[in-house]
């Protein structure tokens, strides 16, 4: 089984000393989905951020796809990795001056310089695997924040990616929108794609994802299946979320 | 209904108007002024204006001295100015005209100076013969288009991480801000000459464009550098995850996203560039204004200024008003994107 991802002990602290990643550790095989929890300000997003470069940390190394990076910020890798990762946000952060096909086509026309006819064409079919292919020629705001956001997924799969990052995707949507795109997240796991989760969502965590990493204050507080941390959490902290969560 | 509202109106208009005796008078008296002004201004339209001074010179006022015989040549150029302009304003159907857009409105240099100037095949004329309203809007286009991209480059010089880069841009745009307009054109048309080699000289319609573009590629500048911080670094955020290089993001990203927000801000540098091209007058070009003092200068039209004038003013007020409306529906359009 091929490892995708290989986080080892890094740890990234903020001028005041305070630690947003405390020796972090783990690891991600393939087609497996890690969904990452914990309280806000706990540093999962901070750590999703740093698979693609997003976000820099001061010890430790990560290994994504082979590609090996470490403190020292190499922007030539991190252009690499960024190249077969694809990331979702929880703002969608579509580009508002684009239409919708032409938000997607971007990255595929200019860095991996597909021809137009090519990209359109993977554009429309992915649109449609969304089941908004009937927005291709809309601008984002003329769309609801569920609409967007699977537009957005749309956009990171564009490039092909082998891994795909989703940061908080359904914390700025409407309740009732919030199906729509978990339903998108549950067929591309179905289809053996590689993720990383961070959210909130605990039927989405229960059904979907292999492992759950729970982190606090920076620090990895347990890694278990599903299973045994909806049940039975090894940790007093992790009971403690997820009864406060049931609430 | 309708009586109702007119009733409501007259209420307000006495209650804003005549509340109390002193309010009455006040009103009385400025109604009574703007009476007999209009009446004078009325009369004096009709009876003592003398609009020949315009009919007999509408070509001096649109052309300068330009030789009769090829007046088509500036004709042409602004009716293809005006023809690019409605196309980027209302956008054609056709893909690849919509694509070259951006180039077209560069091919206008050439094709003004080609058409304006002559040669290769046309006669050519020399540039103290352009004027009027062809040599404003040549000043114009030509500072604009001179001015967008160099002002775009120094907004993103000023926000560079060079600190060399960084610190030449703010100089430049901060000094040039701190210069009045006119200061800077006369060094135009005064100093450059004294700098450059013996037997080198630039035309003077040149040596103001390039003064107007040093000018208001300042201003843009700033425009610019406003729209950049108003984009969100999410959006960058999301370029760059998607492998977009940094020259790919400040082209894809960066520069069509600050100049939909700037919009508002360059449309007023356009009008305020036309309106100061006027400026030259006193430096000896004669453009929209200029060759309307030199006609008042002609002894058969002599103090008939307020004639002159006021249809400069309308000339200058059309004008303004198409490019402000036309700025204004372009920003309604872009607004749903």
């Amino acid at each position: 089984m091929n490892t995708i991802i290989k986080v080892k002990n890094i740890s990234k602290s903020y001028s005041r000393g305070l630690l947003a990643l405390d020796n972090v550790s783990l690891k991600v095989n393939q087609g497996k989905v890690l969904v990452i929890m914990g309280p806000s300000g706990s540093g999962k997003s901070t750590l999703i951020r740093t698979f693609n470069g997003l976000e820099t940390f001061d010890a430790g190394e990560i290994d994504i796809l082979g590609i090996k990076i470490n403190s020292n910020y190499d922007e030539r890798r991190i252009q690499k990795i960024r190249k077969r990762v694809g990331m979702v946000f929880q703002q969608f952060n579509l580009f508002p001056h684009l239409s919708i096909l032409d938000n997607i086509t971007l990255a595929p026309l200019n860095v991996q310089k597909r021809t137009r006819i090519d990209a359109e064409e993977f554009g429309m079919y992915l649109l449609n695997q969304m089941g908004i292919s009937m927005h291709a020629g809309k601008y984002p705001s003329q769309l609801s924040g569920g609409e967007q956001q699977r537009v957005a997924i749309a956009r990171a799969l564009a490039l092909k990616p082998e891994l795909l990052l989703f940061d908080e995707p359904t914390s700025a949507l409407d309740p009732e929108r919030i199906n729509e795109v978990l339903d998108v997240m549950r067929k591309l796991a179905q289809d053996g794609m590689t993720m990383v989760v961070v959210t909130h969502e605990i039927n989405f965590a229960k059904d979907v994802s292999d492992q759950i990493l729970f982190m606090d204050s920076g620090k990895v507080i347990e890694t278990s299946t599903p299973d045994i941390f909806f049940s039975n959490a090894k940790h007093e902290r992790s009971r403690k979320f997820l009864n406060q969560l049931d609430k | 209904m309708h009586t109702k509202k007119i009733k409501k109106y007259i209420k307000k208009i006495r209650e804003i108007l005549f509340f109390n005796s002193l309010n009455n008078f006040l009103t009385i008296l400025l109604i009574f002024t703007i009476f007999l002004l209009s009446l004078q201004s009325f009369s004096w339209f009709i009876f003592n204006s003398k609009w020949s001074v315009v009919t007999t010179n509408i070509p001096l006022f649109a052309f300068g001295t330009f030789p009769e015989s090829q007046r088509w040549r500036p004709i042409t150029w602004i009716i293809s100015l005006l023809l690019i302009s409605v196309l980027s304003i209302i956008p054609p159907k056709w893909k690849w005209l919509r694509k070259n857009l951006l180039i077209a409105w560069i091919g206008m240099i050439p094709l003004g100076i080609f058409l304006l100037y002559g040669g290769l095949g046309l006669q050519s004329v020399m540039s103290r013969n352009f004027g009027g309203l062809t040599l404003t809007i040549l000043l114009t286009i030509c500072s604009s288009i001179f001015a967008l991209p160099i002002g775009i480059g120094l907004a993103f010089c000023r926000q560079s991480s060079l600190f060399v880069v960084k610190k030449l841009s703010s100089i430049y745009i901060d000094s040039m801000r701190a210069v009045p307009l006119i200061a800077v054109l006369f060094f135009g048309q005064l100093l450059i000459p004294l700098f450059l080699p013996l037997g080198l000289e630039i035309d003077r319609v040149w040596r103001a464009i390039f003064a107007f573009t040093l000018f208001v590629s300042a201003y843009i500048a700033e425009d610019i550098r406003g729209g950049l911080q108003a984009i969100p670094n999410t959006q960058i955020e999301s370029a760059k995850s998607l492998g977009l290089n940094q020259l790919q993001i400040i082209r894809f990203i960066l520069i069509p996203q600050s100049l939909q927000i700037a919009l508002p801000a360059l449309t007023n540098q356009a009008i305020g560039l036309f309106q100061n091209t006027s400026l030259m007058s006193i430096l000896g070009l004669v453009e929209l204004l200029g060759i309307g003092r030199s006609i008042l200068a002609n002894p058969k039209f002599i103090g008939q200024y307020i004639e002159v004038y006021i249809w400069l003013a309308s000339v200058y007020w059309i004008i303004c008003t198409i490019l402000a409306l036309m700025a204004k529906y372009l920003e309604k359009r872009l607004k749903i994107a």
